[in-house]
């Protein structure tokens, strides 16, 4: 048992230095009215996005999501950045990303992974998640927030706008 | 097995290093490999105050291990879970091996996806099937077998599929067939600012019907069908969903209950209606019969395993750790073990209203203030049985003896650039006999503060207080939490919930919890230390029981 998981180690040091992934899988996702489009529909777009993992009942998200909200504004006018927050809502509290933001007036674009199939794809275990895509290509992640984390992501956005 | 593994390791070792080469030559793409890990590993120790740890093992973990391979339109992966030397408490016994646990191929186009080996799938809502992972929870209900999925326009997308369910390490002796559709009727009706959709499934469960149960009106298989509709405006939208699932026997706690066999049936309604600022959801629902299972004596098992549908208890999903101690749990099943206590399903719905008070009004202030309001109420359906010819009486809007209701409020705001606070209320009324099969009711009322100050742009700090008022059950709790978020990749916390109001001394608990966590990339890394009380453990509307323990807790996670 312990070699299986000392190979398990081993080969996780080995793949995390040789490839850390780079691409967005071609998952198809929801538009809140229902439509559906691929991810390939989004990182075919040239520039920098923002792609945030977020859920109704999860707390330190809609803490991410408020904070970068009062500053988006300068964000997209200094960067031309876009926020892209992919919910990952199973049917159960679904019904609320609507009215919720509505209610805190996000601006961002707001996409649904309903089964969870984009987030596996990328083997994110928790969220709140960010990637940051240059011209289709991951050159952030991030898990986890904390207040004054989204200074951080605001440096990687600026590192790779100019 | 041992074997296998290897093969499989030194496979994936092969391709990432086919990667690697790949990105120096840039000419050949040997396509490209993916993955995630994740461990969780547990320590239990003896506690002065909770006993001595009686199972075996005191250490144990789970492992997760997942990698993917993509070749142009060709896609490959294995998931290898090792839970070692046993799974964590009341995780299931069937999960305590090491092995491979999924696999699948895959090829994709535009218009066309087959897929062979394990796969995630859900028709609609969920009502009718969902197959989905959940870790934490232990839940791992993924399809084996075939499926088809093709869309011959943006409008229409179909799928069909054929599978058994896994359980385990192994898999269902039921097996599933399912065909859904998806329609598009935006474009039809030529709909300007407004999308309209409708969708119809199928499910049927085939599985031998044990030799003393023969005969007795019902058939191998189950059919469940189901047709929604959903529209959505520029402000306004609702849906409907109604599935009818053909008769079976009624098993309860995983054993069949003589000459009773029913039909089963739910309907989903919501509507809701959003512009800046405003917010409003209201959704109602009713289960009669509607618990579905690869295997029909795997009814009412305590790990939900074999779950073929979603039925998530529709209440809000709190954050907190006293909000969390009496939780709804969906009511769909029917069971009648004695004349005082009939349960033919559930009936009944929750509203939601988030309200933004402009910056600059008296109430909003420099910043704006948010609210949230929610309310819930869920009743048993109204029905009777007759006990000598096995015979029940539902009534479809009838609402009988209530389950559980909840009032919650939430203002979040913000007072300068340093302070924010969140102000939580909640009542809550549960009939613990109903929900959990436990005695009496419960009615209680929970207070919130929290409030997180930024010392600089990288430094902060979160404090807790909660209280839960109640004069039933374990009676009152406070709680606190502390959080230290050294920076924006490290934190550290101490957290204790404190039944002080309980009336016998011994139980009178401290469940205390220290920790960090760092983050760097994909990759997290969390330690924990202390008392985990022992109840139910819910994501996403879904509950695990959790028998109380203290130890040492580890968590790693990471993606490449």
């Amino acid at each position: 048992m312990k070699s299986i998981m000392s190979i398990v180690v081993v080969f996780l040091m080995f793949t995390i230095q040789a490839n850390a992934q780079k691409k967005i899988p071609n998952i198809t996702v929801k538009n809140l009215d229902g439509s559906s489009l691929t991810m390939n529909d989004i990182t075919k777009e040239k520039g920098v996005k923002i792609i945030s993992f977020w859920a109704t009942w999860c707390v330190p998200c809609i803490n991410e999501l408020d904070a970068i909200s009062e500053v988006y504004d300068d964000w997209k006018d200094e960067t031309n950045v876009e926020l892209i927050a992919i919910a990952t809502d199973d049917a159960r509290t679904k019904k609320r990303i609507k009215p919720l933001i509505n209610g805190k007036g996000w601006e961002y674009r707001i996409l649904l992974d309903e089964n969870q199939d984009l987030q596996r794809s990328l083997n994110i275990t928790t969220i709140p998640h960010v990637i940051v895509i240059k011209d289709g290509k991951i050159v952030y992640r991030h898990t986890g927030y904390f207040p004054g984390a989204e200074d951080e992501l605001y440096d990687v956005v600026k590192k790779n706008s100019k | 097995m041992k074997k296998l593994l290897y093969l499989s390791l030194a496979l994936a070792c092969s391709f990432a290093f086919a990667q690697d080469q790949g990105d120096e030559e840039k000419k050949k793409d040997w396509g490209t490999v993916t993955g995630g890990f994740e461990s969780n590993i547990q320590w239990y120790n003896d506690d002065t105050k909770l006993g001595k740890f009686a199972e075996d093992e005191h250490f144990r973990s789970n492992n997760y291990l997942k990698v993917d391979y993509n070749y142009g339109n060709w896609f490959a992966g294995i998931q290898l879970e090792s839970y070692a030397p046993m799974p964590l408490l009341n995780y299931s016994p069937k999960l305590d091996d090491t092995g491979i646990a999924q696999y699948y191929a895959m090829y994709k186009t535009r218009k066309l996806e087959i897929t062979a080996g394990y796969f995630y799938e859900q028709f609609g809502s969920g009502l009718i099937l969902r197959g989905w992972e959940n870790r934490p929870l232990g839940i791992n209900n993924s399809f084996r077998g075939g499926r088809i999925k093709y869309q011959p326009s943006n409008s229409l997308s179909f799928t069909g599929m054929y599978a058994e369910q896994r359980d385990g390490f192994k898999i269902s002796e039921g097996q599933i067939i399912g065909f859904n559709s998806e329609i598009d009727l935006t474009n039809l009706f030529k709909l300007q600012s407004s999308s309209l959709a409708a969708g119809f499934s199928y499910v049927g469960r085939k599985e031998d019907i044990p030799e003393e149960f023969q005969n007795t009106g019902f058939d191998e298989m189950t059919n469940a069908f189901s047709a929604r509709l959903d529209y959505s405006g520029n402000t306004f939208y609702s849906g409907i969903e109604y599935i009818t699932k053909s008769e079976d026997a009624i098993v309860n706690s995983q054993r069949f209950i003589e000459n009773f066999v029913e039909p089963g049936s739910a309907l989903l309604l919501n509507f809701g209606y959003s512009q800046k600022g405003l917010g409003i959801d209201a959704t109602f629902r009713r289960l009669e019969n509607m618990n579905f299972f690869s295997e029909r004596e795997a009814a009412g098992n305590v790990f939900n395993e074999n779950i073929l549908n979603y039925l998530p208890g529709l209440t809000k999903q709190h954050d907190y750790a006293l909000t969390n101690i009496y939780v709804y749990q969906a009511q769909p099943a029917i069971s009648v073990p004695d004349p005082s206590l009939l349960k033919f399903g559930e009936i009944g719905g929750q509203i939601d209203m988030f309200y933004k008070f402009k910056k600059g009004t008296a109430l909003g202030g420099k910043y704006g203030t948010k609210i949230a309001v929610n309310a819930a109420y869920w009743a048993g359906l109204k029905g009777d049985f007759n006990f000598t010819d096995r015979e029940a009486d539902i009534e479809y809007f009838g609402f009988g003896q209530k389950y559980f209701t909840e009032y919650s409020f939430e203002v979040r705001k913000k007072w300068n650039p340093k302070w924010q606070s969140i102000f939580y209320y909640v009542n809550q009324y549960y009939n613990q006999r109903f929900i959990t099969d436990q005695r009496g009711e419960v009615n209680s009322n929970i207070a919130v503060v929290e409030s997180t100050y930024k010392i600089n742009s990288k430094r902060s700090i979160r404090a807790e207080l909660q209280h839960l008022w109640t004069p039933d059950d374990n009676k009152n709790w406070a709680g606190g939490t502390l959080e230290f978020n050294v920076t924006p990749r490290m934190s550290f916390y101490v957290t204790d919930i404190y039944n002080y109001g309980n009336d016998d001394k011994d139980e009178q608990i401290h469940y205390y919890n220290v920790g960090g966590s760092y983050a760097r990339g994909a990759t997290r890394f969390a330690v924990n230390y202390g008392r985990q009380r022992g109840g139910l453990v819910c994501v996403g509307g879904v509950c695990r029981f959790v028998p109380q323990s203290t130890g040492v807790t580890v968590n790693i996670s990471t993606a490449f």
